[in-house]
């Protein structure tokens, strides 16, 4: 078969549907006008805060997003976590010390502000080409250890398709590994995350967090006792009542914090 | 280190000056009767080691400086230096001739020295204070170069420290988001982007031109405190409203400059930019008394995460309010769960 017609389609003549994400309105308008110039480019979302775009990436489900980092409630690198694996993400922002972190966690590219439209321009070619690839963003363990080493996080998001929750780390009751899955116990709810244990319990402040057992991480706070039950098994009481099953080597972990 | 003996053709020209008295003077020797061989041979070697003598005014001139020293001190330093160099050439002059006595080919002209003694004294007296002077020059040239050097450097150190000032005072990022407002509105709506620009150029100008000023008056500082938020409200639009209740009776008040200047920047960056729907930041500028009081506050998201004591902006005001009124200035800071508020409390001062 002769060269040419053996390589894939390309990918430069398929639309591209972007989001663009920026609390800035005049950052979003200069970025739409760069975007409205460009051959097969839609721009399907323009959205002013972090919220907005997972839910646009959830209903429109778009290639890629514009993404602004400081916003608030959640920045650029939070919507990244939550949505990295669903949509190439090219950075936008004014702040040139957040680009190593930028490369770590797979974002295609990272366009500095103010923008210039032949960086925004090779930035789409970049993202043509690693969607051509069929190449995604970090899985979530590459994106939680690129975070930087800032001390314990305050708080934990999950996505819940279009919807984030936002849970502060004190209303954490327990944390339970579930196969792929991890499972965040607060306020009567459970919210189910794709993640390790491991890398919850690494981003929480580990004076507050024990590993009790292999699949649970407690919230010290909440414990009333240990118990022992008929078969000499160690059980976490909780203050809400509930037991959970405490390992020979988590006994000793709590022990050292008691 | 002695400035004459450090360089060689400093110590060359110096020395040259020297011979060329001792020629003159075994020129009057010529006219007496001697061949020039004669008085060169006699002349020359202790008025070469007298140059050297002459020297140690230099260390005279350092131990009693003219600006610090009296005048007697001076002229007593002077005299004494003079009177040891002198009679130490003499000696040592007596000493050579002595030494050429015992060769009569050089007709030797001891008793004519002797008996010129006081005159040969009186000569050696004058040309040591001649060279101590020349020190005293020499000294006061080099220190007039060290003050005109500091005075460069202090120059450069001050600019640099202004620019360092202007930098801490304004973010470069707020820079770079204003340029990028700039870029945007510059599709849409070229007026405003005209507009943005003059802003942006004249909030520049003052506050370069305001950070070199001990003070200013409050009057200034808001109206810096207004365009500063003007280029905020182009960014973030209807996000970011201001309520202002500034007391008419305060803007005379001398105030440090750009004390308002990082309270509003916080109270944006910290604040309002980080609520979704944005708020409202209060200024107040109250006057009771001898006292004015600036206050602002804002609200902020009580997600976020709490802020340590402000950060490096408030920490500056706090230190420059303390250089500046010494113990007589206040800064209060209070985080509430969805709010913070700052309050400098300053005296009411006006310009003499």
């Amino acid at each position: 078969m002769p060269e040419p017609s053996s390589l894939p389609p390309r990918p430069s003549s398929l639309t591209l549907r972007v989001a663009v994400v920026d609390d800035e309105p005049l950052a979003r308008a200069v970025l739409c006008e760069f975007l409205a110039a460009e051959p097969n480019v839609e721009v399907v979302a323009q959205c002013a805060n972090g919220f907005e775009a997972v839910k646009a990436v959830s209903e429109l489900t778009p290639d890629l997003l514009l993404l602004d980092v400081q916003m608030p409630k959640l920045n650029g690198f939070e919507v990244l976590d939550l949505v990295g694996r669903d949509v190439a993400v090219v950075f936008t922002t004014a702040y040139d010390q957040y680009a190593l972190k930028a490369f770590e966690v797979h974002a295609v590219d990272y366009l500095l502000k103010p923008i210039a439209a032949d960086r925004l321009s090779e930035a789409l070619a970049r993202v043509r080409e690693r969607l051509g690839r069929g190449e995604r963003s970090a899985s979530p363990g590459a994106i939680a250890a690129a975070k930087p080493q800032e001390g314990p996080v305050h708080r934990v998001l999950v996505r819940d398709g279009p919807r984030v929750h936002v849970i502060a780390v004190d209303k954490i009751d327990y944390v339970q590994a579930q196969d792929d899955y991890v499972c965040f116990r607060s306020e009567g709810k459970d919210y189910l995350k794709e993640q390790t244990l491991g890398d919850v319990e690494a981003s929480l402040d580990p004076k507050v967090f024990v590993r009790i057992h292999r699949s649970y991480l407690l919230n010290l706070s909440r414990l009333v006792r240990v118990d022992q039950d008929e078969r000499e098994n160690r059980v976490a009481v909780l203050t809400d009542g509930r037991r959970l099953p405490v390992s020979r080597s988590g006994y000793t972990r709590l022990n050292s914090l008691l | 280190m002695h400035p004459i003996l450090a360089r060689l053709e400093r110590l060359g020209s110096y020395l040259a000056l020297w011979c060329a008295v001792g020629v003159f003077e075994s020129a009057a020797l010529t006219r007496q009767g001697l061949t020039w061989p004669e008085a060169l041979v006699q002349v020359l070697p202790p008025l070469l080691v007298y140059s050297f003598i002459c020297l140690s005014a230099w260390y005279v001139c350092r131990a009693t400086p003219l600006a610090t020293s009296g005048v007697p001190r001076v002229l007593t330093a002077a005299l004494v230096a003079a009177w040891i160099g002198a009679a130490l050439w003499l000696a040592l002059s007596e000493a050579w001739l002595a030494t050429l006595e015992s060769m009569p080919e050089l007709a030797p002209i001891t008793d004519r020295f002797r008996a010129q003694i006081p005159f040969l004294f009186a000569v050696s007296v004058m040309l040591y204070l001649l060279v101590l002077s020349v020190h005293y020059v020499v000294l006061s040239f080099e220190a007039f170069r060290t003050a005109e050097r500091q005075q460069l450097e202090l120059q450069v150190l001050t600019r640099d420290a202004e620019l360092r000032a202007l930098r801490a005072q304004v973010d470069p990022h707020f820079l770079y988001n204003c340029l990028n407002s700039i870029s945007a509105l510059t599709g849409s709506d070229a007026a405003a982007a005209r507009r943005m620009c003059l802003l942006l150029a004249e909030f520049l100008r003052t506050t370069l031109r305001v950070s070199t000023q001990q003070s200013i008056t409050m009057a200034e500082e808001l109206s810096l405190a207004e365009r500063y938020l003007s280029i905020e409200q182009v960014r973030f639009g209807a996000r970011l409203q201001v309520e202002r209740s500034i007391d008419d009776s305060a803007l005379e008040c001398q105030v440090p400059p750009l004390v308002l200047q990082p309270l509003l920047e916080n109270a944006v960056g910290h604040g309002i930019a980080g609520m979704i729907d944005g708020g409202t930041i209060r200024l107040d500028v109250v006057r009771r008394g001898d006292r004015v009081s600036i206050t602002v506050e804002n609200p902020r998201d009580p997600d976020a995460m709490p802020r340590k004591r402000g950060g490096v902006g408030l920490e500056n005001v706090r230190k420059r309010l303390a250089v500046v009124f010494a113990g007589a200035a206040r800064l209060e800071a209070a985080a509430g769960p969805d709010g913070f508020r700052v309050a400098v409390d300053l005296p009411f001062t006006i310009h003499a």
